[in-house]
């Protein structure tokens, strides 16, 4: 699993610090251009790929690179 | 704190392959539910193999509209505020072979827009509108919409809104939309499970998704700025179908019923209708 | 498909002319709201839309009807809507929409009597400021054409459809309950004599292509691509640069305002149409349009066998507004009379501004319901002539 932060695109808003199940965010310290503080994914030897984190965030500043295969999401079905 | 000047090069696949880049980040503030829904929305657009040939955004005005105004790499066209479904019904008439996504809002669709919603509900336009209701009109800086329930304290009430709200999906359900649900902008699951549905739906489906405004509905009503506290406000006050099954009638007193209220994609709608229409009575 | 052109002779109202003139230019999408006395043209485009395959809805208020005929040309057919006075006020938000987008569409001021709902069945003159300048915001430049007659409103409905292909921007077609209501006869061409201007497309590939032509601001014949074509368009109520993006810069506000007014006042020359009778050796000029240019038309004829030098000058675009032929006017005769059926002087503060104090100008005003009588504006020719 990798996990990019697209620092120019997170607004700080904590969702995947608070929302992740394992807790593998934390603010890092660190802060972008327009002075959001960033997270930083500390632990994440405890991600099980759920992709809440993609989900929960409202700026797609989350990029997630799964390794498992991805299951539980029906193949995409053409439109009438 | 150290500041990472860093411009990324890296993108989301659903922005790379969806949404213009030079319009990216989108202004929503931070912890807006916006961006949630949007997400869900593209994932639902992808899922589908919809293309930016074939689909058309369509907004409102709004936090919801400004913000996902020309984002879209297809056709985007915002309306002006209010008359959303009286623009589609013109797009979708003119060209019945395209989808169209109308994002709408608290006062574009149950305020100045609420006549030519239910008008567009009754015709069955072949739509899918998704109503971002925050509870708040958020852009204008926070005033009552008719949405805000009984007692929200707003620029414009300040001592507590002394009206009730619209369920907005009761409307939708009186005037005869083909599907009519809602969903938290946290649902994620359901809420693009719906949203594909509404699509394929024919007739409008009306899809309305209740979300956090940290800026405006959290500051003046709830007194708190984080998103957190607003997205817990609204689980405390809303309930699904199947949950409230299971509850005594004093645990769901007041809340939100959530889920799928409405299908009935036999009825049909001013699109097919007047396709059939013309067909039979075009003169050669 | 068929065009829908029915050559013949016919007899029938101006509002029914509207409607014909409306299909053999192209349209295919009409969206209304019954008001009188326009209500004729929403049932004729009922009747005939579907016979070419058009579509004709009756929305549920005017502003549906002005959204969605604009709404309709950018989904790629020519549209039009109709209405009297206070549906005007309504669409006057919408009319904003056509116009920063360059959206091609028609609409009809059936004019009546005044101010709000008025003499719903009565002839009125009092629209000629509203649709020039009702909309918010002003930084537009607006083209209006006004009918006489049964035949004119046929001729003059095509002509709106072709100015709004060729401005890219909605056109007016500024008529009056006496032209929609009076019923005489209606000469349809060969559909080969008349002439129809088609929608304009890109030829380049959109990256290179500007939806809206903001660097560019007095050009016409410009494309207008429509959603599904490739183009990515984006439409906005919003200030918006030439991508179509919102924009809140200074820059991107003045580029716009000044597109939206150059379109028109920079092809002054492609917008003049006026008629003129006896002007020659005129030394007193009679001026009045639509309806209301026939009783000064056979006032005119009166006095000219009792051998007065009057002349009659009548604006056939009325916006914008013939400044240089009225000039010309002025400078030619001592006298202006305007006959316009308002109170307030509409038309005629708009000849007086134009005749830059070289002529007097005066104003025979009436409230409308009844246009003027002929004996009405002889008796004031009378009464000014010198």
């Amino acid at each position: 699993m990798a996990i990019t932060i697209i620092k120019d695109f997170c607004k700080g808003c904590g969702f995947c610090i608070e929302y992740c199940p394992k807790k593998v965010y934390e603010f890092s310290g660190e802060m972008n251009k327009k002075g959001y503080a960033l997270p930083s994914p500390v632990r994440i030897e405890e991600c099980t790929e759920c992709g809440l984190c993609d989900l929960y965030c409202p700026d797609f500043a989350i990029l997630l690179e799964k390794t498992k295969k991805l299951k539980g999401r029906a193949a995409p079905e053409k439109v009438r | 704190m150290s500041t990472s000047g860093e411009t990324s090069k890296v993108l989301h696949p659903l922005v790379s392959k969806y949404l213009r880049k030079e319009r990216m980040p989108h202004m929503a503030c931070p912890g807006c539910g916006i961006g949630q829904v949007v997400h869900a929305t593209l994932l639902a657009i992808d899922e589908l193999g919809m293309t930016p040939k074939d689909t058309v955004w369509v907004q409102g005005v709004g936090c919801n509209s400004r913000i996902t105004y020309s984002t879209w790499v297809g056709d985007n066209v915002d309306a002006h505020h209010g008359r959303i479904f009286a623009v589609a019904t013109g797009l979708k008439m003119a060209r019945p072979d395209m989808n169209f996504i109308l994002f709408t809002g608290d006062g574009d669709c149950g305020a100045i827009g609420g006549n030519h919603f239910i008008h567009a509900c009754r015709r069955n336009l072949d739509v899918t509108a998704i109503l971002f209701n925050n509870g708040i009109y958020g852009m204008t800086g926070g005033q009552v919409a008719p949405t805000s329930p009984f007692g929200t304290v707003t620029t414009t009430t300040p001592y507590g809104n002394l009206e009730d709200p619209f369920d907005m999906c009761q409307l939708a359900i009186a005037a005869g939309a083909s599907y009519v649900a809602r969903w938290r902008s946290t649902d994620f699951k359901p809420l693009i499970n719906s949203i594909k549905k509404g699509i394929h739906t024919k007739g409008l489906a009306f899809i309305e998704v209740l979300l956090q405004c940290p800026t405006n509905f959290g500051r003046y009503a709830l007194k708190t700025s984080r998103a957190q506290d607003v997205l817990k406000w609204i689980k405390d006050h809303t309930v699904t179908q199947r949950e409230a099954k299971k509850l005594p009638p004093e645990d769901i007193e007041g809340k939100v019923l959530l889920g799928e209220f409405v299908y009935r994609p036999d009825r049909t709608g001013i699109v097919e209708r007047y396709q059939a229409f013309l067909k039979k009575h075009m003169k050669e | 498909m068929s065009s829908g052109v029915k050559p013949g002779r016919y007899f029938v109202q101006g509002d029914e002319a509207i409607a014909e003139g409306a299909i053999a230019a192209g349209c295919r999408f009409f969206a209304g709201y019954p008001i009188t006395p326009s209500s004729e043209t929403s049932e004729a485009m009922a009747r005939r839309l579907p016979e070419v395959g058009g579509i004709c809805l009756q929305m549920e208020d005017e502003l549906a009807s002005i959204h969605s005929v604009c709404a309709a040309s950018v989904g790629g057919l020519k549209a039009m809507t109709i209405s009297s006075g206070p549906g005007i006020s309504l669409k006057l938000e919408g009319l904003g929409w056509g116009i920063k987008n360059e959206i091609p569409v028609v609409v009809v001021d059936v004019q009546r009597a005044g101010p709000s709902n008025g003499v719903a069945t009565r002839v009125g003159q009092g629209d000629f400021y509203t649709i020039r300048y009702g909309s918010a915001g002003g930084n537009y430049g607006l083209i209006a054409l006004s009918p006489k007659s049964t035949q004119e409103a046929f001729d003059l409905t095509i002509e709106c459809f072709n100015l709004s292909e060729i401005f890219r921007c909605p056109v007016f077609l500024l008529a009056d309950e006496t032209v929609g209501h009076t019923r005489e006869l209606l000469v349809i061409p060969e559909e080969s004599e008349l002439n129809v201007v088609k929608r304009i497309k890109p030829t380049i590939p959109p990256e290179q292509f500007d939806m809206y032509p903001l660097d560019n601001p007095e050009v016409i014949y410009y494309p207008f691509p429509n959603i599904g074509e490739g183009y990515g368009i984006c439409v906005s109520p919003y200030t918006h640069n030439s991508k179509g993006y919102a924009s809140t810069a200074q820059e991107t506000q003045e580029k716009m305002a000044r597109r939206l007014v150059l379109k028109v006042t920079e092809n002054l020359d492609k917008l003049v149409r006026v008629e003129r009778r006896y002007m020659e050796d005129a030394d007193f000029a009679v001026v009045a349009y639509g309806g209301n240019a026939r009783p000064a038309i056979a006032a005119v004829d009166m006095v000219r066998e009792k051998g007065m030098k009057v002349g009659f000058f009548r604006p056939i675009i009325v916006w914008p507004f013939p400044d240089g032929e009225i000039l010309n006017v002025a400078e030619k005769v001592r006298r202006i009379l305007v006959c316009e059926l308002n109170i307030d002087g509409q038309l005629s503060r708009e000849v007086a501004r134009a005749a830059r104090g070289k002529s007097e100008v005066y104003h025979l005003g009436s409230g409308g319901v009844e246009p003027h009588l002929p004996l009405q504006i002889f008796n004031e020719i009378m009464r000014l002539y010198q």
